[in-house]
């Protein structure tokens, strides 16, 4: 039966509730963001009681469909003050779902100081002291936990950093990969300073004894998987040995650098000298002079097929860090003026020992090196000033908390983010639609909200020109799909091949509706990520957020970028037509 | 005339030795077209997904290049 555990941590109870009728059908992003908006005061202080943070599998992760373990965590962002939510990869949300449970929501804080862990299994959910792992690197933290709890094999773990413990902006939530590295994730909005505010510092799940999950109707379902199986096989982007099996999703440093979209140095230019020595492509060849062989990459989470993560290994051919995905490779290498990979492997590595979102940090130090707080470039001084914020020395603390609150530290103007948050690694005055996507986003500047990428750059579901201004329709089309695929489970990479093979997007549908016994059609696509957006919107609104904060920085409007030396030049009101057309 | 090229990922095949990204200059005749170049320096023409020329993405294959164009080839790639 399907259950909502909610984590009382005022009391520190756990208790068991019949999932509501009104939320029937929802999960993942959907339902994160439903209890978010019923439960959770717009105006509350985001690190205070009345904050929650919500855990939810989306609609098919736990079954046999492909690429499709993703677990969706919402909250009130400390760093945007609006509504968030983040998923990542991992094995954790497949044995949520498969105990029956569609939500875990922490609520509440304790009184006294300390940290806690919860234990959820078949027997049901306990909390526990956990003040022993607290102030630990997470690379320390992980192994112990696997240790005590039973291996990688029986448990999956989520677990806050340092950063986190010290309520930082910048703290992600980190869950382990399948070789159990505390590595992948739910990075974006400081969700990790939230679960720091209520002290918990760990979720361990172990599945063992659950059932397999029901299926309203198998046929549909199986009809589904298979049709997305397909597509996600034949398409040149997922399939196996395709760019994202071989390059990792760093293939994309090199063609964002050709088309002049590859924020360099605080966003000051397009393109950056040192690309090709930090592209997925040498990413590969250095692997393989170290190593001596060729490494193909592994998959984040089981059942993925698409198997995108890589590995970095040091010069004695031992492994450094996994995974260097393209926003964390572009925010310590590009953006920060780094080309030296051992360099920005450690600092994706101490990311994820102190928990930290790789895009926040990189794109924080960016800021700082523009206030002169460092050079661009230097490495080594960036390493050191990433172990003041794992730390949490008073220099730490602002650099933890993120590029707006370090911009105003060190009175910087080129501060490139949307409603608090940085942004990724595509620039907006030369790709146009990500911009408006930017602009727009419920989550502030979110790459993950529309992938407009895909048609703008990549060919993909469309030849568009990124810097033609006209793309209200396809940010908002955009981010509809994506509320409905970050509902599903599903990782959102299965849009590459799933917007050029349709019968890999019928599939998509057909497993929903094989789990869920829906009758959904092509056409609820588009519904239910409306329903999704306007659930974020609504709350957004009632936390204060108005048309006025759908835009971008000012500079990005005066300073022109090369090498096409454009300016941000979207009108306002063609930015509020995007879910207003 | 000649253009600066650079290959990307798997396309990297056709020149032994060459890094993705390592620009290399190439002679054409002159009012040589896109689609000449892709067969002058692809191992597998089809291959070549996207072309960029001097940062701009060109569709049409029968677009004439320049002297000095600077041209990136890339199959499909994707990630984010």
């Amino acid at each position: 039966m399907e259950r909502i555990l909610r984590v009382n941590m005022t009391s520190r109870t756990a208790t068991f509730e019949p999932m509501p009728e009104a939320y029937r059908n929802r999960a993942g992003r959907w339902l994160t963001s439903s209890v978010v908006h019923d439960e959770v005061p717009a105006t509350c202080h985001p690190l205070g009681p009345s904050n929650k943070v919500v855990f939810s599998p989306g609609i098919v992760t736990g079954t046999a469909s492909p690429t499709s373990s993703r677990i969706s965590v919402g909250g009130k962002s400390p760093l945007t003050g609006g509504i968030k939510e983040s998923n990542a990869g991992t094995g954790w949300g497949r044995r949520l779902a498969r105990l029956g449970i569609r939500a875990i929501v922490v609520e509440g804080q304790p009184k006294e100081k300390g940290f806690w862990l919860l234990k959820v299994d078949v027997k049901g959910a306990t909390l526990e002291p956990a003040d022993a792992w607290a102030g630990k690197r997470l690379s320390e933290v992980y192994p112990a936990l696997f240790a005590r709890f039973g291996g990688k094999a029986k448990v999956d773990i989520c677990a806050i950093g340092a950063a986190g413990e010290f309520r930082m902006a910048a703290a992600g939530v980190c869950f382990n990969d399948q070789e159990g590295r505390p590595s992948r994730y739910a990075g974006r909005g400081g969700l990790g300073a939230v679960l720091g505010s209520k002290g918990l510092k760990a979720i361990v799940v172990d599945d063992t004894g659950a059932k397999e999950i029901p299926l309203a109707d198998k046929a549909a379902f199986d009809q589904g998987r298979r049709k997305l199986g397909a597509a996600l096989g034949e398409h040149a982007i997922t399939k196996p040995k395709g760019a994202l099996n071989s390059y990792g999703t760093a293939v994309l440093v090199n063609i964002l650098n050709e088309a002049g979209g590859l924020p360099t140095r605080n966003f000051r230019e397009g393109r950056f000298e040192g690309a090709a020595k930090i592209a997925g492509e040498a990413i590969f060849a250095g692997n393989k002079e170290r190593t001596g062989a060729e490494l193909y990459n592994h998959a984040c989470s089981p059942g993925c097929v698409i198997c995108c993560s890589n590995t970095w290994h040091r010069p004695d051919g031992n492994e450094h860090t996994s995974c260097i995905e393209y926003e964390s490779d572009w925010a310590f290498g590009a953006d920060c003026g780094i080309d030296n990979l051992d360099h920005i492997a450690e600092l994706n590595l101490l990311c994820n020992d102190y928990g930290l979102d790789t895009i926040e940090t990189g794109g924080t130090l960016a800021v700082a090196a523009d206030g002169g707080l460092w050079r661009f470039g230097d490495g080594k001084r960036a390493i050191e000033l990433l172990h003041e914020i794992g730390k949490g020395t008073p220099l730490g603390r602002i650099l933890g908390n993120g590029a707006v609150v370090t911009g105003r530290a060190f009175g910087v103007a080129r501060v490139p983010h949307v409603k608090g948050q940085n942004m990724p690694a595509y620039e907006p005055r030369a790709i146009k639609g990500i911009g408006m996507t930017y602009a727009v986003s419920t989550m502030g500047a979110d790459h993950t909200s529309g992938y407009t990428i895909a048609p703008e750059i990549l060919g993909v579901s469309g030849k568009l020109d990124p810097l033609n201004p006209d793309k209200a329709e396809l940010a908002r089309n955009f981010q509809y799909a994506t509320g409905f695929l970050d509902t599903t489970g599903h990782c959102l990479f299965i849009a590459f091949a799933i917007l050029d093979i349709a019968s890999g997007f019928e599939g998509t549908v057909e497993e929903c509706n094989g789990v869920l016994g829906t009758t959904w059609t092509m056409n609820d696509v588009a519904r239910i990520g409306k329903e999704v957006l306007n659930l974020e919107r609504d709350f957004n609104r009632r936390a204060g957020f108005t048309a006025l904060d759908d835009r971008l920085p000012e500079f990005m409007r005066v300073e022109s970028l090369p090498p096409h030396n454009t300016v941000w030049d979207i009108a306002d009101d063609e930015l509020d037509r995007v879910f207003a057309p | 005339m000649n253009v600066e090229v650079r290959l990307h990922a798997t396309l990297t095949a056709a020149r032994p030795g060459l890094r993705a990204g390592e620009p290399f200059p190439v002679e054409l005749p002159e009012g040589a077209a896109v689609s000449d170049l892709v067969l002058t320096v692809a191992l597998v023409p089809k291959e070549v997904h996207l072309v960029m020329v001097n940062g701009r993405i060109v569709h049409d294959r029968a677009t004439r290049l320049e002297d000095g164009d600077r041209v990136g080839l890339f199959p499909p790639v994707g990630g984010g």
